[in-house]
């Protein structure tokens, strides 16, 4: 059975955390990555149309931000704001809770 | 001898300081002159010195003009007060009347009329407190109504302080109506009551005007006076209440920071900002970050949010999550990112103690 293991790629339990970067344009369209392909690409638009979100309202309530560092036990978002979009890189951190970041090939 | 009186003037501009103190000096009575850059060692210096008039510009970094005043109004209330500003605001102007101050100033008014400004302050510093008006022997205001109203007198009444003007309309031995700081009717004329001096003269009575005071004079004072108490007589909540205001100030102020705003969880409650003025935009993007925050959390498996930090030219700004508020805490530029958290966190553990 074990050899069998070895050629099937299994599924992780849990949702593993983001790393990596990507680049989003002025309607959270991700323009460019390096998150892991395995992570799923609607939490990647959802994670763009926030932090978008949030600039955009900041600069509504007349405290207009350049940049936003968004912190959670398990994650560090931190995101910059562009002339056509952002910069948003996504960094898990080193609590046991958190994943070791996502890799392409591992079986 | 007679001592010298003293003037405090406040401002966060150095070479603004030096041009008061020169004009200042021109003074005849020659007072002592003290200039201060923050309202932080302002209100240090009124606690530790008696001054006569306080100088005090409305737009400054961190405890601005108005908050001073409303801070100098309820400590000392003999103080006369002056505010100065840059500005040509309707706005300012009349938020500073509203907190009691004696004058208002534009910077610009006061260079091109030096003269004028200096018989001003000249005048606040030889007013004793309860003062009378200067063209009837010591008589107040309510005097001088008392005796139109006893003559059955008709009349328009124009009272001027300083650079405020008040009218009050009196027809047949009776007030019809007030107008004073922008107010009309009772609220004029209980403001009125509340000068300590100035000058009067009484124009020909306009017997059309509007009729906006129906109440004698006996129960009009009686209403002021129950507002005066109110006012100088603080309950014990409100006087704990200010000694807190004042303790953050200060720590605010020791610590650094620009403002904090607190956005209650509750959002029927209302957020409050220490050493900033306009909250309520910045407490809906509060609450507007809080759900996407929570949004976020869940569909990454992040966990909770911890705090958010936002950056621009001007200031740090660092969200942090309470148990029944979130605290707003703006640093500025130049703070060193790497202990904001920590600085945050130990800023908004004292405000929550």
């Amino acid at each position: 059975m074990g050899i069998l293991n070895w050629f099937t790629k299994s599924e992780p339990a849990v949702q593993k955390l983001p790393s990596g970067s990507f680049t989003v344009d002025r309607h959270g369209r991700v323009m460019t990555t390096t998150v892991g392909s395995e992570y799923p690409q609607r939490l990647l638009d959802d994670t763009a149309r926030e932090v978008l979100t949030l600039f955009r309202e900041a600069r509504a309530a007349q405290m207009p931000l350049t940049g936003l560092d968004l912190h959670f036990a398990g994650l560090h978002i931190r995101a910059r704001e562009m002339q056509s979009g952002a910069i948003i890189f996504l960094s898990p951190q080193n609590t046991p809770a958190a994943s070791p970041p996502a890799k392409k090939d591992r079986p | 001898m007679e001592a010298r009186h003293k003037i405090l003037v406040l401002d966060d501009e150095a070479d603004w300081l030096e041009v008061c103190r020169e004009f200042l000096s021109q003074l005849p009575s020659k007072p002592e002159i003290c200039t201060v850059p923050t309202g932080m060692r302002a209100l240090s210096l009124l606690d530790a010195q008696p001054f006569r008039v306080l100088l005090c510009d409305l737009k400054m970094p961190r405890m601005d003009g108005l908050q001073v005043l409303s801070i100098v109004r309820r400590r000392f209330p003999g103080l006369r007060t002056v505010a100065l500003t840059g500005f040509s605001d309707e706005d300012f102007r009349s938020r500073a009347y509203a907190l009691g101050v004696d004058m208002f100033w534009l910077k610009s008014d006061m260079q091109q009329n030096t003269q004028m400004f200096l018989e001003c302050i000249e005048s606040l510093l030889g007013q004793e407190d309860g003062g009378g008006f200067r063209d009837v022997q010591s008589k107040n205001i309510l005097d001088v109504i008392r005796m139109e109203l006893a003559l059955r007198n008709s009349s328009l009444l124009r009272i001027t302080s300083g650079r405020q003007v008040a009218q009050v309309w009196i027809q047949d031995g009776q007030i019809t109506d007030a107008r004073a700081e922008g107010a009309d009717g009772e609220a004029a004329f209980a403001r009125l009551l509340r000068w300590k001096g100035g000058m009067f003269e009484s124009l020909p009575p306009e017997p059309g005007h509007i009729q906006t005071i129906n109440k004698s004079l006996e129960a009009l004072l009686t209403e002021s006076a129950q507002m005066l108490k109110k006012a100088v007589n603080p309950t014990r909540s409100q006087q704990e209440e200010e000694t807190k205001f004042i303790t953050r100030m200060t720590t605010l102020a020791y610590e650094g920071a620009e403002f904090v705003v607190t956005v209650p969880v509750k959002k029927e409650d209302t957020a409050k900002g220490w050493g900033i003025q306009d909250v309520d935009q910045l407490a809906a993007w509060v609450r507007q970050a809080e759900k996407a925050m929570q949004r976020l959390g869940q569909k990454l498996n992040a966990g909770p949010w911890t705090h958010i930090a936002g950056q621009n030219l001007e200031q740090h700004l660092l969200l942090l999550p309470g148990n029944d508020r979130t605290f707003v805490i703006s640093w500025p530029p130049k703070t060193d990112t790497r202990l904001l958290f920590e600085q945050s966190k130990k800023l908004a553990d004292t405000w929550a103690s």
